[in-house]
């Protein structure tokens, strides 16, 4: 019993960051509707630049978040305007191929440049651990929780106070209207997706202290974030939120119980049941899934 | 005669080289186009004309190369009876696939899909006492036509023709029949077909199942020819991404664009693996960039794919 509040703090902590890789995904589904299955590879980039930055000046990861900002958010345009634009209003079936495809050639440009090896960062506080009671936790994982909550809760005040949030959301309710009032939906989907780019690059740059670095490093999280955002209802930004303590909590339980090698099962069988029992999520729309919007 | 043209060509290339080439590493790449385009070829029954994309089709492709592995080393059996295990095996694993084709569309079929084939990824690479986990298993050689066990390539490079003529001529029936008519109108608009009376849902699950069987017996013979089965190899969503690659490619929905698909990829990638193999192995990611791109180029320009396109121009008087 005296596990409990270890277990309640790690799932919360991994939660956090779970969530930022979410937020990123649902908010470009939510209102470009397009499921990007290149967003892991953006992960990727992000604990790349967080390793090389690291590697070659030794700047602190966190130090990298400034500069991984518009970085991210120059990434983010320059795919939309060369990948994104011309399949905005094309079949769901071209756009999942688009990604894959933008997905696969970022991953073999990584892999090309950078070759398959595990690359790890070590800085000074790689092992501080930090005990309150009963708990331990690492102090990378805490930082990387409170940045990745900051940026969360800062996406959502932007999306619900600022003009730029209402006209996002206004282009995501209704595409026509929104033109009809004078918004340009291209500009807007290019920024939804620059910001989508923003924040799951700051969660690899986050990552990059606590897992090793690869080509193929994305998949593990991004195949998390997908149960998590369908947990929430796709387009669901505090559905993604609460799918990710879901997720984190499955996680965490699921190896205290049942060991670590089988917990990645658990997830996906509860990915499996959910889009069984109500794939429009547990806080989705309900027939969403069936018109696969 | 003129609308096979494009597989004559391929096809009949293939059955005449093992009789000039003796060089065993041309007789390989050889064998894996088949191979590989084969797969695509039965990914593309269910993605292609069906219409239901899945990126979970390695699940199928594991589950007979674990066959062929698992009966050969632990009850002796031969591959023969792993095939039709895995195919039947593939069938009802399909079925849950094809469950969820009636209820999910678009990128939720796709992101269940891929869930599925990494559940099966992790019962093997973690299951030890049964499938060895991620060390993964060596298939035993043993020569002879019962236990698959061919020491030339040429023969290989039969059977692989073989199988991949079969899946033509599967595909070329469902261009032709009233089955695959029935297919078509579900593609392209699945409550118009319900309408008409097409028993849409369970021509979905049939197709399905029909490609994932297929799926399976490439997977079986995959295993016996490579002689290895590698949990995160054969269950990946890489392999995955490959089988409908090659289709895409190559031209989604026709009969030889999964083949045409692979020609050029399977051709590319062993040109880069004999070159840069060993000190500069990451080089070989180079045509997975060509193939990324020309995927993002070919479904936006070219929706019928290349062979669909050069086809097209040739038509043209």
């Amino acid at each position: 019993m005296h596990d409990i509040p270890q277990l309640l703090i790690s799932t919360v902590l991994l939660g956090g960051i779970y969530a930022l890789i979410a937020v990123g995904l649902t908010l470009i589904f939510g209102i470009m509707r397009v499921v990007n299955f290149a967003h892991g590879e953006f992960l990727m980039l992000g604990m790349y630049l967080a390793f090389w930055a690291f590697t070659l000046i030794a700047m602190d990861p966190y130090l990298v978040l400034l500069p991984a900002i518009p970085l991210f958010f120059l990434a983010g345009l320059a795919t939309y305007a060369l990948v994104m634009r011309g399949v905005i209003h094309a079949s769901h079936n071209v756009q999942i191929f688009t990604t894959v495809g933008l997905s696969l050639a970022l991953q073999n440009v990584a892999l090309v440049l950078w070759t398959g090896d595990f690359r790890f960062i070590r800085p000074w506080y790689y092992s501080t651990v930090v005990r309150l009671g009963d708990t331990a936790f690492n102090v990378s994982q805490i930082a990387a929780f409170a940045v990745a909550m900051a940026f969360t809760a800062a996406l959502f005040a932007f999306m619900r106070w600022s003009y730029t949030g209402r006209v996002m959301r206004a282009t995501a309710q209704d595409r026509e209207a929104a033109s009809l009032m004078g918004i340009d939906a291209d500009r807007v989907y290019a920024f939804t997706w620059a910001i989508g780019i923003v924040c799951v690059g700051i969660a690899g740059v986050l990552l990059a202290p606590l897992y090793p670095v690869y080509p193929t490093a994305g998949l593990q999280f991004v195949l998390l974030a997908y149960v998590v955002v369908v947990l929430g209802g796709l387009g669901d930004m505090v559905g993604a939120l609460l799918g990710s303590l879901i997720v984190a909590a499955v996680e965490v339980v699921g190896s205290y119980v049942f060991g670590t090698a089988w917990k990645e099962v658990l997830y996906f069988l509860l990915f499996i049941a959910i889009l069984l029992i109500r794939p429009a999520g547990l806080f989705g729309q309900r027939g969403a899934e069936s018109l696969g919007v | 005669m003129r609308r096979h043209g494009a597989a004559l060509v391929i096809f009949g290339a293939a059955a005449l080289a093992p009789l000039v080439v003796r060089n065993a590493f041309l007789l390989d790449s050889l064998i894996l186009i088949l191979l590989w385009g084969t797969l695509s070829a039965a990914w593309n029954v269910a993605g292609g004309y069906a219409g239901q994309v899945s990126l979970g089709h390695a699940a199928f492709f594991g589950i007979g190369a674990y066959s062929a592995a698992l009966l050969g080393t632990r009850w002796d059996l031969s591959p023969w009876i792993a095939l039709v295990v895995g195919a039947l095996l593939s069938t009802a694993a399909s079925l849950v696939i094809g469950y969820l084709s009636n209820r999910l569309r678009g990128p939720y079929f796709v992101l269940a899909t891929i869930a599925f084939s990494q559940v099966l990824l992790i019962v093997a690479s973690r299951w030890r006492g049964f499938t060895q986990g991620s060390e993964g298993i060596p298939v035993p050689f043993r020569p002879g036509f019962w236990t698959l066990g061919f020491a030339d390539k040429t023969t290989w490079v039969y059977l692989a023709l073989g199988v991949a003529l079969l899946l033509y001529l599967i595909q070329r029936y469902l261009e032709g029949s009233r089955i695959g008519y029935q297919l078509a109108a579900v593609r392209e608009d699945e409550d118009a077909a319900q309408a008409l009376g097409v028993a849409s849902r369970r021509l979905k699950v049939v197709a399905i199942a029909g490609s994932a069987a297929l799926t399976s017996v490439c997977g079986t013979f995959w295993a016996q020819y490579v002689g290895f089965v590698d949990p995160f190899y054969v269950f990946s969503l890489d392999l995955s991404v490959r089988f409908a690659l090659a289709a895409i490619i190559g031209g989604i929905g026709t009969a030889v664009g999964p083949f045409f698909g692979s020609v050029l990829i399977t051709t590319l990638e062993t040109y880069l693996r004999a070159t840069f193999g060993g000190i500069g192995a990451g080089l070989v990611g180079i045509y997975l960039i060509i193939y990324g791109c020309l995927l993002i180029i070919v479904v936006r320009v070219i929706p019928q794919g290349l062979a669909g396109f050069v086809g097209g121009l040739s038509r043209r008087p």
